[in-house]
């Protein structure tokens, strides 16, 4: 089966924190269709940071497979693994994580010129355009607010026209109107670029526009609950 | 009350740039130990005991046998038990060892009884001097004995005379180094003097009269009386307070350039201190704005900090004290050659203490700005993280005020010369601002440069991270550079003029003190065609009818107006002569010169500019005691500056050919030759001095060569500090670097980019401060060539080409090593970092 979208079968991860052992996911298997949007849920701690780390590639599992977009990606080594996630992956994160010596038309760009990219700045402008930031293309991370520099990432995170965007808790560092926007824009924008989304969060509002939720209770999952077309 | 647990947590927090910090106070402390024990040991041992150097407490000298009255004088006194005294005859000669058939010039000492009066001349043997110069015997240097292949007991023909080699002296006090001489000393007991026959009228021999005054008291006012007795200006009374020595000259000078090297490093160290000062301070910034807004005042946190300095000032002591005995553990390899065997080169007390009080002033200066920093931070810098500015104003512009005067004192009161310390700092502060400016300009282009290549353009872009010490590595590793790579050029331009570029058409042998009845024996025993010059010894006793002030001239660091000259006699240009002023060498008839009052004669352009001499002064000779008067003619100039025969005054030859005078030849041969012709010169006309022209240059060569990596060495430290910048740079912008990595990463970048994004910043600084350091170096040492040796210059490419990979090689590597943990992250690792950009 060629899968467009995303399969993690029984994935297991802990940490060593002195001589104790952390599980902090523990056989966790789940499949996100292609196109679809995916909420991870859970209490603080519950490991829905680590579970996107896994399925993004940023980190390795102890045991289990993860194939993403029809790539069995848990072999790959780090060097594989940059080009791939180039192409094919887009990240937006709670603290934003831009480049700090770099602008934000150049954070954005970033990605479609290391993909050599010749569209770069005109698909620059034009999500620029999309997120109303136009002004502040020439202004440096520390000169944006939290909500600017998150729009900027989503912006960062699409460039590329990714077949799938990880995000984790992109609401989680701004206040609730701010939170509100990003969410508009982001979902607005994969609708368009029919991009596959998978979303951690603990907010049972961003829940409820999910075609899926996963739920993570100490690292298992706890029931998945399909939502049919809704 | 110091919370000493607060102290040693921010000491370990920031513990890269502690590290580099101590680095960079150790750094100067080496440097102001090492070069102060190294001065201070020379000083010591070799120019301090200026009896010991002078070997008496009054000398006269003279180039002629010593005046009645003078010696009356003398006599009077040592008739009265005042002074006792001993004559000393010095001049070259030729000494041939005829059981090896081996000859060579040397430099002779004919010594009577009671030299020295101070110090010792110390024998292989053991034994006393005294003991052993007796009649018929010579001591000789160990180099004669190897040149000769003669042995204790051999007998070497010097002059007319036979005498036998008895012992090897190892030291003389009043010659501490021998490389002054153009040959291997030889001791010859009074007795023998007249049996050499060497003394005739003409031959340059220096006759010296040592005196030791019982009284000390007396010693100036007996110099006074003598030199009243004196014939002037041949006859010269000093004491051992106001001699001069060539010796002691030398390392004067010497020791002089090594302390303005010394100081050039300990500016760019304190750089350092305060470069990573300044990062550790911003690595702290976060805590102080913490404990500000909780209520700590600036008095608590500045004092904390401090007493931080203070703590790593300390352990920088100690580590630069430590270092600093190490390396006098290579001083001895380091100068062997120039320095004397009684030289200890070692570490005072006094050094040790000079070194920690300009070390804490240097630490304090420049610890001073950065500190000051810390009190302007706001407590809502926690929410705001903006960018640290240097404070700027009327107190940061005292502390650059503060740190310049502190040099200027510095500097003046080590080099003892309030004019050239200042020289010195506007030099230093010219290419420290002009390296700055320049640096300023290259960082402006680079913050505009949008490259095309991603790579070069994040690298581009990383030189500008906050925290980066971009300026500060640039200036000082090209000011470091400029510097090092100036004294390389220049000496290397020396070189190449005056030895490997040795044209093959230039004589390299000089024959000196050619008896005018020996021309004929000499030319046929020579045997090949040669240049003859008539030499008449003279001193100027005036210019203009102005007396020349001889204490003044010998002041001089050049040539100077009051020493003897050679003049001679001739009415064409030497091949590399040219009329500088004036059409013909001799003018034109006038009554003057008709009358035969006045003789005309040509000067060479270099005295004309010492003596400040036009076409049209009078000039007044002594010439074999009588005054000869001379209207200047003619300037002549040299066309090369390259080894050959030079007269500074020539006259017409029939009014010099009656004057006492001596022939002087130059011609060019091959060495193996030389050395039979030397040897049956040495034979047949002894008194001839040969000079091995190659031999001597190579000599020199050696010795300038040996000069300039001690000077080279020093300056490496600088460079050394410039280094340290760049590490302390590197560790200040970790976290921003970690992340910028991390992130390149998630986006999509492999190792390699990152790598190269890394490298190519370190390349663009490397580069740039290699290109400036050409640049400036090449100024520099052109200026100096020109300017200074009028000699050509070369600019060595391949040479800068080397420099700059040097540079290149060096910086990227100690980069990359500093950047090893930074690119071994793994990403994941930071992206819980919740620390906002
Ligand atoms: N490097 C690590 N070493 C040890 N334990 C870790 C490490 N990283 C995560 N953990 C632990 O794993 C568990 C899951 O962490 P994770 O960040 O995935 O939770 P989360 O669901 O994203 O929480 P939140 O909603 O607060 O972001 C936590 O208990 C955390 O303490
Ligand atoms: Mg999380």
């Amino acid at each position: 089966m060629s899968i467009n979208g995303l399969e993690a079968v029984q994935l297991s991860k802990s940490y060593h924190v002195d001589s104790r052992q952390i599980v902090v996911l523990d056989n966790v298997s789940m499949t996100v269709q292609g196109g679809s949007f995916v909420v991870v849920e859970g209490k603080s701690g519950s490991g829905k940071s680590t579970l996107l780390s896994l399925l993004s590639g940023l980190d390795r599992p102890d045991a289990g497979t993860i194939n993403l977009v029809g790539t069995d990606i848990t072999d790959l080594s780090e060097d594989e693994l940059a080009p791939f996630r180039n192409r094919t992956i887009g990240y937006v994160f709670q603290s934003f994580h831009l480049v700090p010596s770099l602008t934000a038309f150049e954070n954005i760009t970033f990605p479609a010129e290391l993909n050599r990219d010749r569209q770069a700045a005109a698909k620059a402008k034009e999500l620029l355009r999309r997120v109303d930031l136009t002004k502040r293309m020439n202004n440096f991370p520390h000169q944006l607010s939290g909500g600017e520099k998150q729009r900027i990432a989503i912006c960062r995170a699409l460039i590329n026209s990714p077949q799938i965007i990880f995000a984790d808790e992109p609401t989680g560092n701004l206040d609730s109107v701010n939170g509100e926007i990003i969410m508009q824009l982001l979902l607005e924008l994969r609708r368009e670029l029919k991009t596959t989304l998978v979303l951690a969060t603990h907010s049972r509002e961003i829940s409820s526009k999910a075609d899926s939720v996963v739920r993570l209770v100490d690292g298992r999952i706890e029931n998945s609950s399909e939502k049919v077309n809704l | 009350m110091l919370h000493f647990r607060f102290i040693f947590r921010q000491i370990n927090g920031s513990r890269n740039q502690a590290i580099i910090f101590i680095f960079c106070v150790a750094l100067s402390l080496l440097i102001l130990t090492s070069l102060g024990g190294f001065s201070s040991s020379v000083r010591r041992s070799m120019l301090q005991d200026a009896r010991q150097l002078h070997g008496a407490d009054i000398t006269v000298h003279s180039h002629y046998p010593f005046s009645e009255p003078l010696l009356k004088a003398i006599h009077d006194y040592e008739q009265q038990g005042i002074v006792q005294g001993a004559l000393v005859h010095k001049f070259y000669s030729m000494a041939r060892n005829s059981r090896t058939e081996k000859s060579i010039l040397s430099d002779l000492k004919v010594v009577e009884k009671g030299y020295p009066f101070y110090g010792r001349v110390t024998l292989l043997s053991g034994r006393e001097f005294s003991e052993v110069l007796k009649e018929g015997a010579i001591i000789v240097d160990q180099v004669l004995l190897d040149r000769l292949q003669a042995v204790i007991g051999d007998t070497l023909q010097i002059g007319s005379a036979l005498l036998t080699i008895v012992d090897v002296v190892t030291l003389e006090p009043d010659r501490p180094v021998s490389f002054f001489s153009f040959g291997p000393r030889i001791f010859i007991a009074a007795e023998d003097l007249e049996k050499l026959e060497l003394i005739k009228k003409g031959s340059r021999i220096q006759f010296s009269y040592l005196l030791q005054v019982h009284d000390s008291a007396l010693v100036d006012r007996l110099a006074e009386e003598l030199s009243a007795s004196t014939v002037k200006p041949q006859e010269n009374v000093k004491t051992f307070r106001n001699a001069d020595s060539r010796i002691k000259r030398f390392f004067e000078n010497f020791l002089f350039f090594l302390n303005l090297v010394g100081m050039f490093t300990l500016v760019l160290a304190g750089i350092g201190i305060q470069t990573s000062l300044y990062a550790m301070l911003r690595e702290s910034e976060y805590t102080i704005a913490v404990m500000k807004s909780v209520g700590a005042t600036n008095r608590f946190i500045v004092i904390h900090f401090l007493a931080m300095v203070m703590v790593l000032g300390t352990a920088g002591t100690f580590l630069g004290l430590i270092l600093s005995s190490l390396l006098q553990l290579y001083f001895p390899t380091l100068f062997a050659g120039i320095l004397p065997a009684n030289v200890t080169l070692a570490i005072s007390w006094n050094v040790v203490f000079e070194g920690l009080v300009l070390g804490t002033i240097v630490v304090g200066l420049f610890s001073f700005l950065p500190l000051q920093r810390i009190r302007n931070l706001k407590p809502s810098f926690i929410f705001r993280k903006e960018i640290g500015k240097a404070p700027r104003g009327i107190l940061s512009y005292s502390a650059v005020l503060l740190i310049v005067l502190f040099f200027v004192g510095l500097v003046i009161w080590q080099l003892e010369d309030v004019k050239i310390g200042l020289y010195f700092m506007l030099g230093l502060c010219a290419l420290i601002g002009m390296t700055a400016l320049i640096a300023q300009g290259l960082m402006f282009f680079m913050k505009k440069t949008t490259p095309r290549s991603l790579i070069l353009r994040q690298a581009f872009r990383g030189l500008f991270r906050p925290g980066n010490a971009t300026r500060a590595i640039i200036i000082t590793l090209s000011a470091a550079l400029a510097v090092i790579f100036s004294i390389y050029l220049i000496e290397q331009n020396l070189r190449a003029t005056f030895i490997e570029a040795y044209p093959p058409n230039l004589p390299n042998a000089y024959f000196l003190d050619i008896q005018s009845d020996q021309k004929k024996e000499f030319a046929d025993i020579l045997g090949i065609e040669a240049e003859y010059f008539p030499v008449v010894r003279a001193r100027l006793l005036s210019i203009n009818n102005k007396p020349v002030n001889r204490d003044q001239e010998r002041e001089k660091k050049g040539d100077n107006m009051a020493r003897e000259f050679n003049l001679t006699y001739r009415d064409v240009l030497l091949k590399d002569e040219q009329m500088a002023e004036g059409d013909t060498l001799f003018g034109h008839m006038n009554n003057e010169l008709a009358n035969k009052e006045v003789v005309p004669v040509s000067v060479l352009d270099t005295v004309a500019e010492i003596g400040d001499i036009n076409v049209g002064d009078l000039l007044v000779f002594k010439v074999q005691g009588l005054p000869l008067k001379a209207r200047v003619t003619s300037i002549r100039t040299r066309t090369e500056s390259k080894v050959r025969p030079f007269f500074y005054f020539v006259f017409q030859e029939e009014l010099l050919k009656d004057a006492p005078q001596t022939i002087f030849s130059s011609v060019r041969i091959d060495r193996a030759q030389l050395a039979v012709i030397q040897n049956r010169l040495a034979a047949t006309l002894p008194n001839v001095s040969v000079i091995d022209i190659a031999s001597t240059v190579e000599i020199l060569a050696g010795i300038m060569c040996k000069m300039s990596s001690i000077i080279q060495f020093f300056t490496s430290f600088s460079i050394v500090a410039g280094l340290l910048i760049v590490i302390s740079s590197i560790f200040a912008t970790r976290m921003t670097r970690i992340r910028e990595a991390v992130y390149f990463k998630i986006l999509g970048a492999n190792y390699s980019f990152v790598v190269k994004v890394f490298t190519y910043e370190n390349l663009i600084i490397a580069f740039s401060s290699a290109l400036l350091a050409g640049l400036i170096s090449h100024v520099g040492s052109w200026i100096v060539c020109r300017q200074v040796f009028s000699i050509a210059y070369q600019p060595l490419l391949s040479s800068t080409l080397v420099m700059i990979a040097g540079m290149l090689v060096i910086v990227v590597g100690v980069g990359l090593g500093a950047s090893v943990s930074i690119l071994q992250q793994k990403p994941i690792n930071y992206l819980r970092d919740e620390r906002q950009d």
